[in-house]
């Protein structure tokens, strides 16, 4: 398919002409003062306290009857400091802080950072981890889109695809476990590979889940795609042209349900990617039903990488052989006076990182995710910054809800799929 | 019992020594899991509760409605302590309710960012009593791996917390040992925090 | 491509595979306006800033001392290896930009600013700077000019001081480790 290319709507400075984008702030829809004027305007707020707002997002709406007129995103209520803290830190121990900024994607977030630190030190990854972590990562984009399936459903009131897609989602988290030992937060990418071998009985269950896994995604479409209610809540609702995604920097399933044919997997593919047959499902409407669209096919998409990754998953080595930053093998520590000296080392100083700043994005589940690293040389990062598809997301609220209605608010709200860990970092 | 000046009970008026009924080593000792039901019920007859009282107990122990306020990854747990592998509807916990003014527990579930602290401690004012907090998670109980200028260093520090659940996440099953070790505690009498402790300053 | 055409071009660099082009301070609307409308650059992936306040004073590491001694007990102590090559001013603001088409391109925008310089908002390039000029100014006091709407954004509303600065401390508490504390 064709990308999207950018007309003349851009060329010279007024980007707001025949766009939704409100001007001249646009991130906040301000009330036109002729509505005001009559008189009947009211504010409310949707406060970071809500069970809709999928975290501790704050929407300050008001409301003309029920029409929104004006929004304002306050974000910021989780805030904690992410990239101050894990300048503090040695590379290993930041590695931990990453997966807990989307905390619903965590391995994504992983694999972001341990890729520019890999760029930057110029290893080569072994092939059976390259693999691995696509496995990974496809199972953690699963469990992405279960949880937004499961409550961006539950807020419009098809309260049953919660606890569906909440045990799919149990038994993703249940190949975490036997895989890395941890249902979330897995700490299982390590610069140069994977932290450990994989176990041996992973690929069976593995392959169990994966089995199983598209019947399911077929019951969540039955369920959902002939409901005259969901429908009605979402055809037509949140509307984004591709345009305006694009100006808003926008990417992931909001980019690709406006039509713009738009995946960094296939465009820029890092990990095995482009070795393995897929698609991607790109929709044209840009309202809150394609976004959904959108993400279903992908989950589809997402039990074929992994079906292939198990297929051919190569063997070998799990980690580099570098010495200077993998820890050496724990016998060896016995007899090697040199590995214990390596062990030592890399334990308490840490890995050095050569100077340099890279920038290395991927596709997480809601979009681009971008890290900045920039290495001093030393073993700890200098700045560590990232970029976070949710953050832009919600940048483009005032947008997709010139005009909506209250009560689509949630639905728009869910359609954006924001972590407001990462938007807030 | 004897009362403080203001009327606020003190944990020593109702004969206990401390409310962590596990740590309790009578004669240096400590005590097996297993006796965790007979040291209740030794606390049972200690506390002097009356029958009404224990009806009354019970059944607030037995329906903590919790309240929605997940805010970080501890809430995904959260989440599945709802979903069906762990129901945490068969502990009474039926539902998760919005308003606080429904609410009986406050699960703090997550990381609070100072600029969260405010909405925290309104949300907790707003809840009727009785009711109880339980800091799950790391970053809940003691600001966890983000000791920063922009976590607060545990949640205790703006609301009397009942019960700790360590974690990052904690497993669904840790939750639920927490709410369990909560309803005992409910059961054999154990007043919620705020009418034995002040907030940590 | 060579991108020396861009308005306030100061120098280009090639590394792991990115490249990076530095413009003055006072053309970067310039700049970006022509990377957008003319090399087709229509996507602003992130304005991600820096602050370069005590780079490469850590001195050398290994067995060489540096002047003042070494405080072998402080982990992260023992320094680098090379002296990392000196930055002209204290802050990079690095502008992150894509070509959305069929045969995709990156590029660093980059340009350099002191304590109090001010730096042109790119909003009416791309609409989607408006959060990212907020968190670099919130996060490190970089002066944005005529941004529409520049308050604070991740932190509250009144607080003082901005937090990723090298300047400004870690914070958080002390934490007991043994009972011996």
């Amino acid at each position: 398919m064709a990308v999207a290319t950018r007309d003349s709507v851009f060329a010279g400075p007024s980007v707001y002409e025949r766009s939704r984008i409100p001007s001249p702030v646009p991130t906040m829809l301000q009330v036109d003062p002729a509505i005001r004027e009559q008189g009947d305007v009211m504010q409310v707020n949707f406060g970071p306290n809500h069970p809709s707002t999928h975290g501790v997002l704050r929407l300050v709406i008001d409301l003309n009857g029920e029409r929104i007129v004006g929004l304002n995103a306050v974000v910021g209520y989780l805030h904690t400091g992410f990239e101050k803290n894990m300048e503090a830190k040695t590379y290993w121990k930041a590695i931990t802080y990453a997966p807990r900024i989307d905390y619903v994607s965590f391995q994504n977030n992983e694999l972001v950072f341990v890729l520019a630190i890999e760029k930057l030190l110029g290893i080569d990854v072994p092939a059976k981890a390259t693999w691995m972590r696509t496995l990974l990562c496809e199972l953690n984009r699963l469990h992405s889109h279960l949880i937004w399936l499961g409550t961006g459903a539950l807020e419009l009131g098809a309260i049953s695809m919660l606890w569906y897609c909440f045990r799919e989602r149990e038994a993703i988290l249940d190949l975490f476990e036997l895989v890395a030992g941890f249902r979330m937060h897995t700490r299982y990418f390590q610069t140069g590979g994977l932290a450990e071998d994989v176990p041996v009985g992973f690929w069976d269950e593995c392959r169990k889940f994966a089995d199983v896994m598209p019947a399911r995604i077929d019951d969540y479409e039955a369920i959902l795609d002939n409901q005259a209610i969901f429908l009605e809540r979402t055809k037509g609702i949140g509307l984004l042209s591709a345009d305006d995604a694009l100006a808003l920097g926008q990417s992931g399933p909001v980019l690709r349900a406006s039509g713009v044919n738009w995946d960094l997997r296939k465009r820029e593919p890092y990990l095995a990617y482009d070795e393995l047959d897929w698609n991607v499902p790109v929709y044209t409407a840009g309202d809150v039903y394609d976004r959904y669209k959108v993400r279903l096919n992908e989950m589809r998409e997402s039990v074929r990488i992994v079906q292939q990754c198990l297929d051919g998953m190569p063997q070998g080595p799990w980690i580099a052989d570098d010495r200077k930053v993998v820890l050496p093998p724990r016998h060896e520590l016995h007899t090697s006076m040199e590995s214990l000296i390596h062990h030592f080392k890399l334990v308490t100083e840490g890995y050095r990182v050569p100077e340099g700043e890279v920038y290395v994005p991927i596709e997480s589940p809601r979009g681009e995710l971008g890290c900045y690293l920039v290495a001093d040389g030393g073993p700890r990062p200098w700045r560590v910054k990232f970029r976070a598809p949710s953050y832009v997301a919600l940048e483009a609220t005032a947008t997709v809800m010139t005009g909506a209605l209250v009560a689509d608010l949630i639905a728009i709200v869910g359609s954006l799929d924001n972590v407001m860990g990462e938007v807030d970092r | 019992m004897a009362v403080e000046g203001n009327g606020r009970k003190r944990l020593a008026d109702y004969g206990l020594n401390s409310e962590r009924l596990l740590m309790r080593r009578p004669g240096g000792v400590r005590p097996d899991p297993s006796k965790f039901e007979d040291e209740l019920g030794d606390l049972e007859q200690k506390l002097m509760l009356t029958t009404l009282e224990k009806a009354v107990a019970w059944a607030q122990a037995n329906s903590i409605w919790p309240d929605t306020f997940g805010l970080a990854c501890c809430a995904m747990e959260m989440i599945a302590v709802v979903g069906s592998r762990y129901d945490i509807a068969r502990f009474g916990a039926e539902v998760f309710r919005s308003s606080p003014r429904q609410a009986d527990l406050l699960i703090v579930s997550g990381r609070v960012a100072h600029k969260m602290a405010a909405p925290l401690r309104q949300i907790y004012d707003q809840m009727v009593e009785p009711k109880w907090v339980m800091a799950m998670g790391a970053c809940a109980s003691s600001g966890g791996m983000f000791n920063n200028y922009a976590v607060l260093q545990g949640v205790d520090k703006v609301v009397p917390v009942d019960i700790y659940v360590p974690g990052c996440p904690p497993r669904p099953e840790a939750v639920l040992e927490g709410i369990v070790r909560l309803q005992e505690a409910v059961k054999a009498g154990v007043p919620p925090a705020y009418e034995t402790r002040r907030v940590a300053s | 491509m060579t991108y020396d055409g861009l308005p306030g071009f100061l120098e280009e660099r090639h590394a792991y595979g990115e490249t990076t082009v530095v413009v003055e301070r006072e053309s970067l609307v310039d700049a970006a306006l022509t990377c957008r409308d003319e090399l087709g650059f229509n996507v602003l992936a992130d304005i991600a800033a820096a602050d370069y306040l005590g780079w490469g004073s850590k001195g050398v590491a290994g067995y060489w001392g540096t002047a003042g001694g070494r405080d072998i007990n402080a982990p992260g102590s023992w320094g680098l290896q090379r002296t990392p090559a000196s930055k002209p001013k204290r802050f990079s603001v690095s502008y992150h930009l894509l070509a959305l088409r069929d045969e995709p391109s990156r590029i660093r925008l980059q340009i350099w600013c002191d304590e109090g310089e001010p730096v042109e908002s790119v909003i009416s390039v791309w609409p989607t700077a408006d959060w990212h000029e907020r968190e670099a100014w919130e996060m490190l006091g970089i002066r944005i000019e005529s941004h529409p709407n520049l308050v604070r954004l991740l932190t509250e509303d009144d607080w003082e001081g901005h937090p990723l600065r090298k300047d400004y401390p870690l914070g958080g508490e002390p934490v007991r480790f043994s009972d011996a504390e």
